[in-house]
């Protein structure tokens, strides 16, 4: 067996595990929940800024079309967010196909700029149009019995089963679109986008793909947030720094491109952020963010390609030695 | 000697380019060009750095944004195209600037030269061919391709080209910023790929390299042909003499 199948074994059992020595009702187990989203999502960002290497600035447009789709359609028509979760799935889908046409030609920071722009576009809407999304006020999931087919639950234990799933799902797209034939292109579109054109990839087409499945599976993340929390507004899921920049950052420092990048940032920052804000919010205003920030340029320092960076390079010696 | 010369009259040749106006943003780089390739010809673009050489070469695989004129390759309208459809047609362009895929290894760049014809059986004895060709390249096999030499970069961007089969093959720039040994093996390469029956459209700032083993070329200036000939008619050409071979 490969190390890093072994590895995700071993992960996958102490992450299923891990809950029954927790207290179901209590602030880890929802801490260690959030964890489980944020990898989740920062995975679906990881298609389009990993594989295609392309930094959206921008993901909160679809977890917020996710969120709120889903929501809208169960407070006036009473339908299932796993039904709500599929249409959510399907417009993040068209909305990130939509705006793949005028940011195709873009790279580097003009696309980081643009998509960015296209994520404040949404969240300035949503604050906006009241008679739909409730506005700044945010809105509610109206409640309802335990049920999973309306996935609404008092406990936080099957949320927290919902988001493992969540992450495994997701990281299994990635492990699969990756090494295949839509990988094999996106690598070749990322490392040299000019020369990949005059082999005959498809830049265009290779790169909407990978939009494509990033915005649809990061809008039903949404619906899923949305049914955790029961309640949010347009900054909690169209925000730029609690959504767009948070899952682009957790990435980028767990490890871009990499399969487990995602997984351990996310297992750092979250965790992180509410050490920072429980230990240090008494204190001096502003403080716990200060702490947070320096640890934060602490570890790009020190680890600039990623915290798996070093088990990467550990695990490809391995291999050369092996084939030898 | 001072008119174009025409390729085996009677037939259309392989590649025409006619009355070609491109650019990028704002103003146009070329201004009606006129160039064409014969079945298995080797001709050169010669001109001083901004005279629009690789506009033109960019033009023929689509890469150009904005062009207007006519571009025909073995009877198919090349303006009607995304450049990705072009090397299915059998055109293969090594870019300027060295373009390989840094962290793919020699091996993966080599075999991604091949995506627009990858059901053609005859991809593992065109990679065998190139290995032959270049025999350095054998050795990196394994290596990353960001990790050669200029030269060896140059190696791996032309193979890759190779790979697709090419009836054309593009090459821009090729001994730009390399060693002069370096430069004569890739020319020697390039004389063996032309007399493997491959047309070749080369532009080149070396003209007396270019001159040597082109059979035919043109002269552009300012985005405009104002020289078309033999390349022995163009050596011996005062013009090209003081110009471009500083002699």
């Amino acid at each position: 067996m490969r190390p890093s199948l072994v590895l995700a074994a071993v992960a996958l059992t102490v992450a299923a595990l891990l809950p029954l020595t927790l207290d179901p009702a209590g602030y880890l187990i929802r801490v260690l929940t959030v964890t489980l989203l944020f990898a989740a999502m920062s995975q679906a960002w990881n298609i389009v800024g990993g594989l295609a290497n392309q930094m959206s600035l921008g993901h909160a447009a679809f977890f917020g079309i996710g969120a709120y789709t889903s929501t809208i359609l169960l407070v006036n028509y009473g339908l299932s967010p796993w039904i709500g979760m599929l249409a959510g799935a399907a417009l993040g889908a068209a909305f990130a196909a939509l705006v793949s046409v005028p940011t195709m030609g873009l790279r580097g920071h003009y696309f980081a700029l643009a998509t960015l722009a296209f994520g404040e576009v949404m969240r300035v809407i949503a604050n906006s149009w009241p008679s739909l999304t409730g506005g700044p006020a945010g809105i509610s999931v109206p409640f309802a019995p335990d049920s999973l087919l309306m996935l609404q639950f008092k406990s936080t234990l099957p949320y927290y089963y919902l988001m493992l799933a969540a992450l495994v799902l997701v990281t299994a797209v990635f492990v699969v679109t990756k090494a295949g034939a839509l990988g094999y292109r996106l690598r070749a579109v990322k490392e040299n986008p000019d020369a990949a054109e005059v082999v005959g990839v498809d830049t265009a087409r290779v790169k909407t793909i990978a939009a494509v499945m990033s915005g649809g599976i990061m809008a039903a993340l949404g619906t899923a947030y949305a049914q955790f929390t029961f309640f949010f507004d347009p900054e909690t899921v169209f925000g730029l720094g609690p959504i767009s920049i948070r899952v682009a950052l957790i990435a980028i420092l767990g490890g871009i491109g990499t399969a487990a990048g995602p997984i351990v940032g996310a297992f750092v920052i979250i965790p992180l952020e509410e050490l920072a804000n429980s230990w240090l919010s008494a204190g001096t205003a502003g403080l716990s963010q200060l702490v947070y920030g320096i640890l934060l340029m602490l570890i790009i320092l020190v680890q600039p390609r990623g915290l798996v960076a070093p088990v990467e390079a550990l695990a490809a010696r391995w291999r050369t030695r092996r084939a030898r | 000697m001072s008119a174009p010369v025409a390729t085996s009259p009677g037939t259309e040749p392989l590649l025409s380019v006619e009355e070609l106006h491109a650019g990028y943003d704002a103003a146009d780089v070329l201004h009606g060009v006129s160039v064409t390739v014969g079945m298995g010809e080797f001709v050169c673009v010669l001109g001083a750095n901004t005279a629009g050489k690789s506009t033109l070469l960019r033009s023929v695989s689509r890469l150009v944004p904005r062009s207007r004129g006519r571009i025909r390759f073995a009877g198919t309208d090349l303006m009607a195209l995304p450049s990705h459809a072009v090397p299915g047609l059998g055109i293969a362009h090594v870019p300027e600037g060295r373009h390989v895929f840094p962290d793919m290894t020699v091996e993966e760049n080599l075999r991604l030269g091949a995506f627009a014809v990858r059901h053609d059986p005859a991809i593992s004895g065109r990679f065998d061919g190139v290995l032959r060709l270049f025999p350095r390249l054998a050795e990196r096999r394994r290596q990353r391709a960001g990790t050669l030499s200029g030269g060896e970069q140059q190696m791996v961007a032309v193979g890759r080209a190779l790979m697709l089969g090419p009836r054309l093959l593009i090459l821009d720039e090729p001994s730009h910023g390399l060693a002069p040994i370096v430069v004569d093996e890739l020319h020697r390469a390039f004389l063996d790929i032309h007399a493997g029956g491959t047309a070749i459209l080369l532009v080149e700032q070396n003209t007396a390299l270019a001159l040597s083993v082109a059979s035919r070329g043109y002269v552009l200036e300012s985005g405009r042909v104002v020289l078309a000939d033999t390349a022995d008619a163009l050596a011996d050409n005062p013009r090209v003499r003081e110009a471009y071979l500083g002699i």
